[in-house]
């Protein structure tokens, strides 16, 4: 066997290696800053690099085999966050940046049920989003990813669409919306698109509380960030950002679990954003709910809840419309739906079959599953079959009717 | 055929030889290194059986490999060849309860064992700090422990039977579902522990224990941890055997404060958990006596309140080992010298020493563990981008280890010895180890199942 080749590293040896080439690709960085824009264009293939300290938290213990959807489903090693964090350390630590680090980097709905389980304090989405940028950077990328980037700075929005994003407005309102308002509505890629009608339904709610919509919102470019194209995101972002400073509004409303954490916590500047089920929660008592006679579910969207710590507004709100059957595993513990990360769009078999294993939390005797998130909407219908999965906006519009 | 199309054939898509896949199988939670040339992640006896066949043949080395949560490097792959990921052989296939035995396949994950037993009233009690992810295979082939082993034991003592794949790809069962046997060597007590180097274990045939009713806590505070350890010594002499006997160091303390600030832990000191277990009433005696015994030692001593104050406080302690970077985040628990143990009496000299072994090489350490079984866990931590600290680590490490054994201990009371450890063996063991040394070569002869550990 191959004895020659020793496979025994010495970690000092290790350690002392990658402070070496730390150094190396600083001193190369700085080297190659000098150089005039042409040669430097030629020489600028900077080394696969993320904050190594954020890695390195990593201690290897494999706590996260026990909390990763997508490993549970795929198996392999390398489909779980230690795995994940073992790749970019090899990066960092010299090895080639190929596609075969792909159905590893890609696979993660950055979910983040690791981060909260995560002894060492790690917080590997955000690893794995900086890793996915990298790649992006030296040319490492899914045809799934290509076709997202393309299909947004085309179109600006996540679906391709050359529709007009406001067609659900009924004739005759959109010359009525407030040029100038405090608040805005953003609708997001999903709402427009797919479900006008929780876009109609949440703003005839907002409406009465004077929010304004904007003129030409694009995508919220959260599908470009979790997928690492960040220069691409920031454009966009600019652009949405001009928009509501055109509206004048200091607080951002949306329904989408996705565009709420993208909006909060990608952002610059200090917009304040506010979820629709927190919109709701705080209006209760503006909002005249006649009691419905049933009993819901509510599953937790990971960017919502997790990754925002909004667990009980939504709640809140259900509890003022029926009655709340809490599934099996809820709030810090809430199962991923399966289409963040792009991986609904990259590897549909996995988020299907994460999708499956989420609607088995589905406690027995509920009318409906209810979400805050049209994606969660999406990929749990896919995989519901006789559960009928609402958005929370479609539950108000009942007990407001 | 080459071996990657001969591997296919046997578990078709369930073999990889992509560097990335192979990366994430060159390590465990250790520090040890290797890169395997495949993985592969067989479902059945038979193809395990054909593996291994193949693998002999070819004289390819063979590491077999559970949730490789591993402190000592048993599952990797340092003189390259297959690793057998048996974490997806986890079929529980079954539970007889009338001769209070399960039946299961290796990569049965310990909590999923435990939850599928506590609708029956039973358990499986050995209970790594890993048994969110650790694999009943891996127990089996590192002895693994944990906290409740001062009362119920170890895994050892609760294998009736294996299965197992030897050298050659032949299939044998070391026992049966007996209480007893009289005819011949026992092979499940040679087999486990033996970290993969004689035979692949398949299934394995359990001993279960009905759940205790209750179950108390009892927190005590001491000034240093010579009066802890004494306590403890008191414990077990006034007849009290504790379900757990754990010990948190002043550091470890904080560390777990840190990591929930909520926890019912004193404010300072060395600590001790005193669990005890039993019915209502013995456990409630039992706990009295405990906090009698300790009143003139300690500084504190608490009862905890609730069921849920006792969950918290056992499910931090589970983590505190990787918990250190909430402390300082340039800092990293980097798993070395982490698993000595010594006889009861001689616990207040090992922490002493291992106190001034860290001074010495100026290491922040952390130390806990099983006081009750003499098995003491140190953590010592660095910035893992600091090569000088590597160094002063390694070094403070093999004194560690070598005090143990002055002190006629051992170098690894649960975790195993892997790669990590095998230089410390013949030390350990003497003549002794000569004997290992001809087992391994009686059953594995053309030295394929995992090479390179156990020092062999």
């Amino acid at each position: 066997m191959k004895n020659e080749k020793t496979k025994l590293e010495n970690e000092a040896a290790g350690a002392k290696k990658q402070a070496e080439m730390k150094a190396k690709a600083e001193t190369e960085y700085e080297k190659t800053a000098a150089k005039t824009e042409t040669e430097k264009e030629k020489l600028e293939i900077k080394p696969f690099e993320v904050d190594r300290r954020s890695v390195y938290k990593c201690v290897q213990c494999g706590t996260c085999r026990s909390v990763c959807p997508v490993f549970e489903t795929v198996g392999w090693e390398s489909a779980n966050t230690r795995g994940r964090m073992l790749i970019i350390k090899s990066l960092l630590e010299g090895r080639e940046p190929s596609e075969d680090v792909l159905p590893s980097l890609a696979t993660c709905t950055t979910c983040g049920i690791c981060a909260a389980k995560c002894p060492a304090g790690a917080n590997p989405p955000e690893v794995v989003e900086e890793a996915r940028s990298e790649l992006v950077r030296l040319g490492i990328t899914t045809e799934g990813q290509e076709k997202l980037r393309s299909t947004i700075t085309i179109s600006g929005n996540s679906f391709g669409e050359s529709r007009d994003r406001l067609h659900w407005l009924p004739d005759g309102e959109r010359s009525k919306l407030p040029e100038k308002s405090d608040y805005v509505y953003f609708v997001g890629c999903f709402d427009s698109y797919r479900y006008p009608e929780f876009a109609k339904k949440t703003f005839e709610v907002l409406q009465h509380f004077g929010v304004t919509l904007l003129p030409d919102e694009h995508c919220c470019a959260s599908p470009l960030l979790r997928t690492g194209f960040k220069p691409d995101a920031e454009k966009i972002m600019g652009h949405n950002l001009e928009q509501i400073r055109k509206v004048g509004a200091h607080t951002v409303i949306t329904g989408c679990a996705g565009c709420y954490t993208t909006l909060k916590n990608n952002y610059p500047g200090n917009l304040r954003v506010i979820s629709l089920p927190e919109f709701l929660a705080e209006h209760l008592g503006d909002l005249k709910f006649k009691r419905l006679d049933l009993t819901v579910t509510y599953h937790d969207p990971c960017h919502l809840g997790r990754h925002n710590g909004v667990y009980d507004a939504p709640r809140e709100v259900i509890k003022a419309i029926c009655e709340l059957k809490e599934m099996k595993n809820i709030r810090e513990n809430s199962r991923c739906c399966g289409g963040g990360g792009g991986v609904r769009i990259g590897y549909p078999d996995i988020s299907l079959k994460l999708a499956k294993k989420r609607i088995e939390d589905v406690p027995e005797g509920v009318d409906y599953l209810v979400t805050s998130c049209p994606l969660c909407v999406r990929n749990l219908r896919d995989a519901a079959g006789d559960i009928e999965v609402i958005d929370i906006i479609e539950l108000v519009a009942m007990a407001l009717e | 055929m080459d071996i990657t199309e001969e591997l296919r054939e046997i578990v078709g898509e369930r073999l990889s030889v992509s560097s990335s896949e192979l990366y994430c199988y060159s390590s465990d939670a250790s520090q040890v290194k290797g890169l395997p040339d495949y993985v592969v992640r067989p479902e059945s006896t038979e193809e395990v059986s054909r593996i291994v066949k193949l693998a002999f043949e070819h004289e390819i080395p063979v590491t077999a490999r559970g949730a490789g949560t591993g402190l000592a490097g048993g599952a990797v792959p340092v003189k390259g060849g297959i690793v057998l990921d048996l974490s997806g052989m986890n079929r529980l296939l079954e539970i007889d309860l009338d001769n209070l035995q399960v039946v299961v396949e290796p990569g049965v994950i310990q909590d999923a064992l435990n939850d599928a037993l506590k609708p029956y009233g039973f358990f499986f009690p050995p209970n790594p700090g890993s048994s969110a992810m650790c694999t009943i295979g891996g127990m089996i082939a590192y002895n693994a422990s944990g906290m409740r082993c001062v009362k119920y034991g170890t895994t050892r003592n609760y294998v009736r039977d294996l299965e197992v794949v030897l050298a050659d790809g032949t299939v044998i069962h070391t026992g049966s579902k007996m209480l007893k046997s009289a005819a011949g060597y026992d092979l499940t007590q040679l087999m486990i522990g033996s970290e993969g180097t004689l035979g692949i274990v398949t299934k394995a045939g359990l001993k279960i224990a009905p759940l205790p009713k209750a179950r108390k806590l009892v927190i005590a505070a001491f000034e240093n941890a010579e009066l802890a350890g004494k306590a403890v010594i008191k414990i077990f002499s006034n007849g009290v055997v504790p379900s757990a006997c754990e010990i948190l160091d002043r550091v470890s303390l904080q560390v777990l404060k840190r990591y929930d600030p909520n926890l019912v832990l004193p404010a300072e000191g060395d600590v001790i958990l005193f669990e005890v277990d039993g019915t209502e009433t013995s456990a409630r005696e039992a706990a009295e006596q405990v906090m009698e015994v300790c009143s003139p030692l300690a500084l504190t001593i608490k009862l905890a309140e609730s069921e849920k104050e006792m969950a918290d406080i056992w499910a931090a302690r589970k983590l505190v080992g990787a918990a250190v970077s909430r402390l300082d985040p340039t800092k990293t628990r980097i798993y070395v010298g982490e698993d000595v143990g010594v006889p009861m009496k001689q616990i207040p000299k090992l922490l002493r020493r291992v106190q001034e072994i860290a001074e010495e090489f100026d290491l922040p350490a952390m130390k806990y563990g099983h006081i009750g079984d003499g098995n003491l866990h140190l953590a010592l931590f660095i910035d893992v981008l600091n090569p000088d600290e590597w160094d002063r680590l390694n070094k403070a490490a093999d004194k560690v280890h070598r005090t143990a054994i002055e002190l006629g201990g051992t170098v690894s009371s649960e975790h195993g010895v892997g790669a990590a450890r095998g230089k410390y063996m013949e030390a350990q063991w003497g003549p002794a180890f000569e004997v290992m040394r001809t087992i391994k070569k009686a059953l594995d002869p053309k030295g394929i199942l995992n090479p390179g550990k156990l020092g062999l």
